[in-house]
């Protein structure tokens, strides 16, 4: 009986790995196709990034770089898809566009093309512009921050910035009142504080990956970034928008999954101290 | 080429170039303002060809695989070579924002490097079931934070039990900041400390590999 008991704590202590992503691959696919509709806290940090577009005055100019990469885009571009709803819902605000990662261009117009900024009214290169992507990711912000002209004259489809009027009063960075990343990249993460908040006092908003949040942290409680969240908080803006879409979606994912990880971290455990339970019953017996 | 040429020269260039950077970043000196934006932008540029420079020099290491057949290499080298080319010929001749180009990006590109990434979120699921196991003293710290993580990143967990949403901000604010803000310093003493002897020229890695009359 004792080893019996053995034998099947061990098979629980050591789940093949196959069984686990299977039960995953589940626990990912029931919620995305027929979603729960569990409950989504709203946390500090995200009612504080909406507060802070929602309080901009009309005209004011948003510096937003496209910093994430393709392989992030499943996270945070739901979370930038979010915040342009809100920048062009609020409407009477400028949005300049630009990447200090080479897909940044590519994943702008696959934004553009969720978001639809027209069904707001808003028009390219009156109310939004994308200045293309800018190489040497630290180097281009302070250039940028420095002129944006002198670093380059054109957007991303080689149309002059001075034809357009969303750029008209738009020089350096002291021009923006608000600075917004999204990035999967530390470099540009922490390379926006070095180069445009610690010497223009540029409020910053940033979002990153979230195993990336521990490293902005210091940033964050120096109170060098505004507000920090991960692009899986995606939901939590769509709820303050009131445009339920791919965030809240996932976020069902995500307490899913979250959850199920954690039943096999505890049945793990049981498993462990019960087998070696029963395995000292036998040597004492 | 005299060794002074080849050494001090390129030391004085970067020395001079540090302290005018650093004056205009720290002490906002007016006259500085200009000569740093021409640099910065000396930068930008110099940064965009090393891109391009990297495509040449992939071309290069992939063709040289072609012509020697390399085991069990070649035939990613054709396909590497193929891919190059069908992006660099579509985007320089057809544009980057054009209908086609974002086709194969979306379809390739895009699709693949999304589902590597996410396809890590399996091995982490894997590796949280075998690695948060209470085995001794560190493993149970690791197990109770490990958990705590867990729940509080569950959405419906944090709306259910707000007390995990405490305990995580006790743990992001005190023990997470401290520990990161002692790295970042570190960090940061070090690039300053290389920084320093880049500038006096004991630091000369940037110049090459030296050769032995150079050292």
């Amino acid at each position: 009986m004792n080893l019996k008991m053995s034998t099947l704590w061990r098979r629980l202590e050591d789940i093949p790995r196959e069984v686990l992503y299977a039960l995953f691959l589940i626990a990912f696919i029931i919620p995305m196709l027929n979603p729960f509709g569990l409950p989504i806290p709203i946390s500090a940090d995200v009612r504080k990034w909406f507060q802070t577009i929602d309080a901009l005055p009309p005209g004011s100019a948003i510096m937003i770089d496209m910093g994430y990469s393709a392989g992030g885009e499943p996270e945070l571009g739901p979370y930038a898809a979010a915040v342009g709803h809100h920048i062009f819902k609020k409407g009477k605000l400028k949005s300049i566009y630009m990447a200090t990662s080479i897909d940044g261009v590519q994943l702008f117009d696959l934004l553009m093309g969720e978001v639809k900024p027209e069904q707001y009214g808003a028009k390219y290169g009156v109310d939004y512009v994308h200045i293309g992507y800018i190489a040497g990711t630290e180097t281009a912000m302070a250039a940028v921050g420095k002129d944006i002209r002198a670093t380059t004259s054109t957007d991303y489809k080689r149309n002059p910035l001075d034809q357009m009027s969303v750029m008209e009063g738009i020089k350096d960075a002291t021009s923006f009142k608000l600075l917004i990343c999204y990035t999967t990249g530390g470099d540009q993460s922490e390379g926006w504080v070095r180069q445009w908040v610690t010497p223009y006092k540029t409020p910053y908003l940033s979002s990153v990956l979230a195993l990336m949040i521990p490293t902005m942290l210091p940033y964050y409680k120096a109170g060098q970034i505004v507000s920090l969240v991960s692009g899986a908080t995606a939901g939590q803006y769509e709820l303050l928008n009131k445009l339920p879409a791919r965030g809240i979606k996932s976020a069902d994912v995500v307490s899913v999954t979250h959850l199920l990880i954690f039943a096999f971290v505890v049945l793990g455990n049981i498993a462990y101290y019960a087998r070696k339970a029963s395995e000292g019953a036998k040597k004492g017996g | 080429m005299s060794l002074f040429v080849r050494r001090q020269i390129p030391i004085a260039i970067v020395a001079i170039t540090s302290i005018v950077v650093m004056a205009d970043y720290f002490l906002k000196i007016p006259q500085t303002g200009p000569v740093v934006k021409d640099l910065q932008n000396w930068g930008v540029i110099l940064s965009a060809y090393a891109l391009g420079f990297g495509a040449v020099n992939l071309f290069i290491v992939h063709t040289r695989h072609i012509s020697k057949r390399a085991s069990g290499q070649w035939p990613f080298s054709i396909w590497l070579l193929f891919i190059l080319a069908v992006f660099a010929v579509v985007g320089v001749f057809i544009g980057p924002s054009s209908a086609q180009y974002m086709w194969i990006y979306n379809a390739s590109y895009f699709a693949l490097s999304a589902t590597i990434y996410s396809s890590t979120g399996f091995y982490i699921a894997s590796g949280c079931y075998r690695a948060l196991r209470a085995r001794n003293a560190q493993a149970v710290i690791l197990l109770i934070v490990g958990s705590l993580a867990l729940i509080r990143n569950a959405p419906a967990m944090a709306a259910g039990f707000p007390i995990f949403v405490d305990i995580d901000a006790w743990l992001n604010s005190v023990p997470t900041t401290s520990a990161q803000r002692g790295i970042m310093i570190g960090a940061a003493l070090g690039a300053i400390a290389l920084g320093v002897r880049t500038m006096i020229g004991r630091e000369t890695a940037f110049l090459g590999r030296r050769t032995e009359a150079e050292r």
